[in-house]
């Protein structure tokens, strides 16, 4: 299924979170919340807290799994890992796609490694050459003559799936075959992102990096646009100098149910029109990450730059006309031009529990942030920028571009290799002795605590 | 699309853009030796150039670096042996040996599955 139902886009405003969870949540959860304003330092680094997300939380949560274009044909297959269980997310004849545990019914070897394809269908068994087709069900027990026909039933040794659904150019699994419809565990997050356009949107480039931080505290360093003005001072363009702290981008946060969040700007506004130079901005954000606004974006831009000042906003509403044109001249299929799209832009989404949407233009950053070898103290940190191609362009396949370490200057621009250095050091300070729970603003942080409060239910449910 | 003939079978079949032969062969039904089944792992399904050398696609960087690891060495410096399940091909000329290839029956033209 690719489309949102539209009944409940008139929901979204409507599907705040609920408050606080009240002591039969609290009773359950070692170093659980309690209410907004502050998080227990321990859920960012202690083994039983991070033993309980292993336990409670992967194995029941949706997640992004793949993006679809990385497995484009019937065969083609991508490994998806969590906490140490792996999953092979394989697309079938038929264009659906399937997610099967990744162990051999024999003597559990993981079957496929990386990413590939299964050419002739076939999932060979390195081991012993036990065989699968790609929808998991045996095709052949090499050597069966030699076993029982109890340990052999097709049944028993066909592979185990996991749940697995598509929405919005991406794949997405559920160890839990009980779990609830993918779209209703997205919502209202899906339905705001949909509105924007990123089911149209594929991938630019893909690369990943490793953290010593834990994924929590990784992916809560983008929830919010209040630490640009100090974390990445270059990106700063207002006039009103450096002495101001009112936000001039009026942002507003929103925690939705399902843990979801979201910040966008606070008006009708058009995007960051409220910047004094709409261009300075939008060329600094482009040298800066290669996402959310592009070389593309820049050279439509400067097409109605000529003698205009450009941080007045009548140039900045010619820049969305001309953009608007060019889409339309290119093919490109564009984003309504309502209020309700171009607030996001520039703004949020994040999906609970560790995928972010940052939608702008026909572009959007995303961010994956998972656990790292068993270790609550490290994270692998992937980034895509993605954005929307002229509806007939073949893009091939797309690979990881590759692992590059957090100051690699070659690899990643300057705005994330900022944003990396922080996460260390905040690690690092979340367990000195010193503190015993960070202290976040009710303005402009309340979905982190949002986040926590949707982790701390699902860490207290029984299953 | 590109066709291939195979000996000493004497079969011939189309090979799609992209796809590689022993791919292609499966997809027809026809019996092409592997046990890893396109991995470039167990170099089962090695095959001869005996004729039409121009129209092989030169090998890519994982089949050269999987014979080089894996292949018998007897074959192992042959730049007319190839890996089926990566060995890829243009035009009509290509004329392979695979001992152990066996064309489908009419019947069984249906794929591998």
């Amino acid at each position: 299924m690719t489309v949102t139902d539209p009944r409940r886009t008139g929901d979204i405003e409507a599907a705040l979170a609920h408050g606080p969870n009240g002591p039969e949540v609290n009773a359950k959860v070692p170093h659980h919340m309690d209410g907004w304003l502050r998080v227990p330092a321990e859920r960012y680094h202690s083994r039983e807290f991070f033993e309980l997300e292993k336990e409670k939380l992967w194995p029941h949560v949706w997640q992004m799994a793949a993006r679809e274009e990385e497995i484009p044909n019937p065969g083609d297959f991508v490994e998806y890992e969590i906490v140490g269980q792996s999953l092979l997310i394989v697309r079938q004849h038929d264009g659906s796609v399937k997610a099967l545990h990744n162990a051999c019914r024999h003597r559990a070897t993981e079957l496929g490694s990386g990413c590939g394809r299964f050419p002739g269908g076939q999932i060979v068994c390195p081991f012993h050459g036990w065989r699968w087709k790609i929808d998991g069900s045996i095709s052949h027990v090499f050597g069966r003559e030699g076993f029982a026909e109890e340990t052999v039933r097709p049944e028993d040794i066909a592979l185990r799936e996991a749940k697995c659904d598509t929405w919005g150019g991406h794949v997405w699994v559920n160890l839990d075959l009980d779990a609830p419809p993918l779209l209703e565990a997205l919502f209202p997050a899906a339905n705001i992102l949909q509105r924007n356009g990123v089911q149209r949107m594929r991938a630019k480039w893909w690369k990943e990096t490793i953290l010593n931080c834990n994924w929590k505290l990784a992916q809560e360093a983008f929830f919010e646009g209040w630490h640009v003005k100090q974390t990445h001072p270059q990106l700063y363009t207002y006039k009103d100098g450096p002495d101001n702290e009112t936000n001039l981008q009026n942002t507003v946060y929103t925690p939705f149910v399902n843990g979801h969040g979201r910040f966008q700007s606070g008006d009708a506004k058009e995007g960051y029109g409220g910047k004094p130079d709409f261009l300075q901005a939008a060329r600094l954000n482009w040298a800066g990450q290669d996402a959310m606004t592009l070389e593309r974006d820049i050279t439509v831009f400067e097409s109605v730059a000529g003698d205009m000042d450009t941080s007045d906003p009548a140039y900045v509403a010619k820049a969305f006309d001309a953009l608007y044109k060019f889409w339309e001249g290119a093919g490109i299929p564009a984003p309504d031009r309502t209020p309700e799209v171009l607030k996001m832009w520039g703004g949020d989404i994040h999906m609970f529990p560790n995928y972010l949407m940052l939608p702008m233009y026909a572009n959007a950053l995303c961010y994956r942030v998972r656990p790292y070898n068993d270790d609550p103290d490290w994270c692998r940190f992937e980034v895509w920028s993605l954005t929307t191609y002229p509806e007939k362009e073949e893009r091939g396949r797309l690979e990881l571009s590759g692992r590059f370490d957090k100051d690699d200057a070659d690899h990643w621009g300057l705005i994330p290799r900022q944003d990396f250095a922080n996460l260390e050091r905040m690690q690092r300070g979340i367990k000195n002795r010193s503190l015993t729970e960070i202290r976040l603003s009710e303005k402009w942080e309340v979905t982190i605590a949002n986040m926590h409060q949707e982790l701390d239910r699902r860490l207290a449910a029984r299953s | 699309m590109p066709r291939v003939r195979i000996l000493p079978a004497g079969a011939e079949f189309e090979v799609g853009e992209g796809e590689a032969v022993a791919e292609a062969a499966w997809r027809h039904g026809h019996v092409w030796p592997t046990q890893c089944w396109g991995q470039a792992d167990c170099m089962t399904c090695f095959t001869r150039i005996v004729d039409g050398e121009l129209c092989a696609l030169p090998a890519e960087r994982e089949e050269l670096d999987a014979v080089r690891a894996k292949m018998s060495p007897r074959f192992r410096s042959d730049p007319l042996v190839r890996l089926a399940c990566r060995l890829r091909c243009q035009g009509d000329g290509l004329v392979l040996e695979k001992q152990g290839f066996r064309a489908a029956e009419p019947a069984e033209s249906g794929g591998a599955d």
